[in-house]
């Protein structure tokens, strides 16, 4: 046997992969013999493990100084076979259970058992997406757990650092267009022994960060979680016996896998599910960006799904767009997280979550595009941009088979982009700083098939979201909030509507140079969707802000400032409130920095509808009103739901009215709509003579350089031969 | 076994079903029985016998007819072979101006109708909106779910289609 515990752990490696390939069990496990011989006992000790994870991350929150760690839980804790599998895993942004686990297998395939070794105590960090994470700042350290001197196991903590010292401050880098400019890398470096982390990494890290005190005490709080689980995990072998671990540790990844293939079919319908979604990247005229490559680009990310009869789901990226000089592109393992943590959300919420459910599950990522990048060089900072809304997407196609199924109480039309907004410089205390601010873990959700979606509380990363405090966030950035709303109609329309989104609005304080920057800002298209006649919802809001505003004079006159950008897309508040110099920015904001005074907006997303805008509830439209989640103005024209106002001015549906102008709704979308077969046949000539803005015409011909499939289909589509067609684009 | 009565399915469906009742439902053991209760309680709904076999959106569903397996609105409305896409038999409205995505759009910023439009996915009959897609000129039409039909009812349900 290669795979005994005393074999070289590479060899183990192999052949629990040879043996899953063989079998197309784990590790060759194609009997629960623990499972069968006692259910009870096999339970009780996963719940136990689970315990062991869920405590060593709280115990490890409060070591950490990050508000983003602290207060809005950027992190996850497991524990991990020899092999790097993952066997049981804490809440918090579980999209790194699985990234740790190729970091491990990383470690192991490139020989470190020889050099630089691998022993009891010693800690080994890595923030490299190639390696096995999504971004430059989820650093994640792993320990290796050692019983009688035989490796059974590891112990693994991820945490979003919110300063990583890369070119623009902050860690979703969006001015980084290759590797070199994202930040300080760690790669699969052995960091620590014998419990500690070494002096000379932690002065590494002060050195390279505009603020190391989050990521050194991170790495403190991600140690001591790792040990409590060690320790832990020790005990727990004192009282089972090490072979009985090494085999249950095993039968709980099986088992996981098992139940994944027995949840698919339990929920879904087998078949093929297609969708998809864009993202507009515009830098055309902004500081900083070198001229690698196009400046403006627009991304169509198609995901087609197959759930197969035995319950496997597939998810294929073909026809997607390439890599380019942007932080937008992701690896593999970033690419795997997000098909993870989307999992333990929608399907994994009975029974055993861990490893197992990833390996029931297949990812086609074409080579060269930006899901699975040929150049190691590339930059990932920003990989949410992209990822966020694929996932969406994949939401999208798991729900309508939950439909399909009748669990409609699952259906969720799905996770938006949330953009960051990041900032460094001078603090108020006049000292340097930079810092993620992460009150973005908070976006409003996509629509359910039989409710409307969270407001304010969704993000797809982290199931447990949360904006955090205003109170804290004041305390470790020089901007005070004078407004933090919910933004009315920013959920996607429809029977039920997407949650809305909240937006900030802040005042630049007590510094003279605080840099503000932003990312996952998708411009000129939607990047989220509807579902079964709910509509995307709102694109990105531009960023808006005063510099040299009046507020101070205002605020000592006792005069009303405003605390929103207001509802007009075309004049804001802020125009008529303040004066100063008024600044309207399309995409990520990368300009001068700020000082005390400006005045400073930043919106989040809100998530796309579920169903005919035409059925939706007019009372619970008249709260949505009274509670400023829709305008009165848009549940008219938008909803078809007329409102009066009561004796105290609140809203009141009109039922009589609103059929009415339902029915009239109705009527005139029947006079306006056309055949498809029609509006197809003048398309056509449209596609013929590739009639579109010159991004759109880039995007089909950068598609089609990499796709055949795309190309076929689209040539079948339309009747035309699309490469001809785009040939002047794909140069 | 969980199971629910057929009118906890038709509130459920609805949207009907008190939170509190839906929230337990969300975090029970799923039933087994779902299916065929949720067949009937949309049977029961439509005003048509031909047999629902599979749904595939809000208002539309797979049904075995006298025409053969088509895709059928809730109104009657036929769009065919359920094979074939039935977006390519619909009555379609695309908003590719900024005035037709203000309608949608009243207070916030909205796409540039050079890199994307939406386009609605009507039933010629009644009028109802079954789907909205979201995307950039000239991109064909997506085809959104091809059930293995046969599969599903064979090795799934354990009642193969006749």
């Amino acid at each position: 046997m290669l795979n005994k515990p005393t074999a070289p752990i590479r060899e183990r490696l192999i052949e629990s992969e040879r043996l899953m390939e063989q079998t197309g069990c784990y590790n060759g496990i194609t009997e629960l013999s623990l499972r069968n011989d006692d259910p009870l006992r096999f339970e009780t000790l996963h719940t136990k493990l689970r315990a062991y994870c869920v405590s060593a991350r709280e115990m490890a929150r409060r070591i950490s100084a990050s508000p983003g760690v602290r207060e809005v839980g950027e992190m996850v804790v497991a524990i991990y076979t020899p092999e790097g599998d993952a066997i049981a895993l804490s809440n918090g942004i579980m999209v790194h259970v699985h990234t740790m686990s190729r970091f491990i297998k990383w470690m192991i395939r490139n020989g470190y058992e020889e050099n630089p070794g691998i022993r009891d105590g010693d800690i080994f960090a890595n923030n490299d997406a190639f390696i096995g994470t999504v971004q430059v700042p989820d650093v994640m350290d792993v320990m290796p757990i050692f019983y009688d001197g035989i490796l059974v196991g590891w112990a693994g903590a991820v945490c979003h650092e919110l300063e990583a010292g890369g070119i623009t401050p902050g860690g979703d880098v969006a001015l980084a267009q290759e590797r070199f400019t994202e930040g300080l890398f760690v790669c699969a470096e052995k960091v620590g022994e014998n419990d500690e982390l070494r002096r000379d990494y932690v002065i590494r890290c002060e050195r390279n960060l505009r603020m190391p005190i989050y990521w050194v005490l991170d790495e403190k709080a991600k140690v001591a979680s790792c040990i409590d689980m060690r320790e832990s995990v020790k005990s727990l072998i004192d009282e089972i016996g090490v072979d009985y671990w090494l085999k249950v540790s095993k039968e709980f990844i099986e088992e996981g896998r098992r139940a994944q293939l027995a949840r698919t079919r339990q929920l879904t319908v087998p078949g093929k599910y297609r969708g998809h979604t864009f993202y507009g990247h515009v830098t055309e005229g902004k500081p900083g960006y070198q001229p690698l490559g196009d400046p403006n680009w627009l991304y169509n990310i198609p995901i087609e799904m197959e759930v197969g009869l035995d319950g496997k789901i597939t998810m294929d990226f073909e026809g997607t767009q390439p890599w380019g000089y942007h932080s937008m592109n992701c690896t593999p393992a970033g690419m795997d997280g997000g098909m993870f943590v989307t999992l333990t959300q929608h399907m994994n919420f009975e029974g055993l979550v861990n490893d197992g459910a990833w390996m029931a599950t297949e990812l086609k990522l074409p080579h060269g595009t930006w899901t699975n990048p040929d150049n190691e060089l590339v930059a990932t900072a920003t990989s949410w941009a992209l990822l966020l809304p694929a996932y969406g997407v994949f939401q999208r196609l798991l729900s309508r088979s939950f439909v399909a199924r009748g669990f409609v109480e699952e259906a969720f039309v799905g996770q938006v982009n949330s953009p960051m907004i990041e900032m460094g410089g001078v603090s108020q205390y006049g000292t340097p700083f930079g810092m993620a601010h992460f009150e973005c873990a908070a976006a409003g959700s996509g629509a359910l098939a039989i409710k409307d979606g969270l407001d304010t509380a969704y993000v797809g990363w982290n199931p447990e979201s949360d904006m955090g405090n205003i109170e804290i966030w004041e305390q470790n950035m020089p901007m005070l909030y004078i407004g933090r709303s919910i933004v009315p109609n920013s959920g996607g329309a429809g029977k039920y509507r997407g949650g809305c989104s909240f937006e900030s609005t802040w005042l630049i304080n007590k510094t003279d140079h605080l840099r503000l920057v932003t990312s996952e800002h998708s411009s000129r298209v939607f990047d989220n969707a509807g579902m079964c006649g709910g509509y995307p919802a709102p694109t990105c809001q531009k960023h808006r802000a005063v510099r040299n505003s009046n507020v101070f004079e205002l605020a000592g006159q006792g005069r009303p400032l405003a605390h929103t950008p207001g509802q007009n897309p075309y004049h804001s508040d802020f125009e008529m409130r303040f004066e100063g110099e008024f600044e309207l920015v399309e995409g990520p904001y990368i300009t001068a920095p700020h000082k005390s005074g400006d005045i400073f907006s930043h919106s989040y997303n809100g998530g796309g509808g579920y169903g005919d805008v035409l059925e939706r509830d007019a009372e619970k439209t008249a709260w949505d009103v009274e509670n400023g989640f829709l305008t009165k103005e848009a549940a008219e024209a938008v909803f078809g739901i007329v409102l009066h106002e009561d004796a105290d001015g609140m809203p009141l549906p009109d039922f009589d009215a609103t059929a009415r102008l339902r029915k009239r709704k109705r009527a005139e979308r029947l006079e306006k709509a056309v055949p498809v077969s029609q509006w197809l046949e003048k398309e056509r000539e449209r596609v013929k003579h590739a009639d579109f803005a010159p991004e759109v015409r880039k995007m089909y011909a950068s598609a089609m350089k990499l796709s055949q499939r795309f190309t076929r289909e689209f040539d079948e589509f339309w009747q035309v031969d699309g490469k001809a067609v785009f040939a002047k684009d794909a140069k | 076994m969980t199971s629910y009565s057929k009118e906890v399915i038709a509130d459920l469906v609805a949207g009907k079903l008190p939170w509190p009742q839906t929230r337990r439902i969300m975090s029970a053991y799923k039933d087994d029985d779902r299916f065929f209760k949720y067949i009937q309680v949309l049977q029961d709904r439509v005003g048509w016998n031909d047999p629902i076999l599979l749904p595939v959106s809000e208002h539309l569903f797979i049904c075995d007819s006298p025409e053969g397996r088509v895709t059928k609105c809730e109104c009657g409305h036929s769009f065919g072979d359920y094979r074939k896409n039935w977006k390519l038999s619909a009555s379609i409205i695309v908003r590719d101006t900024e005035e037709a995505l203000r309608e949608i759009y009243p207070t916030s910023d909205i796409p540039d109708p050079q890199w994307m439009e939406i386009r609605e996915f009507i039933c010629p009959q009644c009028g109802t909106l079954h789907e909205v897609e979201a995307a950039a000129p000239g991109y064909p039409i997506v085809h959104d779910f091809e059930p293995d039909l046969e599969g599903f009812y064979r090795e799934w349900l354990g009642r193969p289609l006749e």
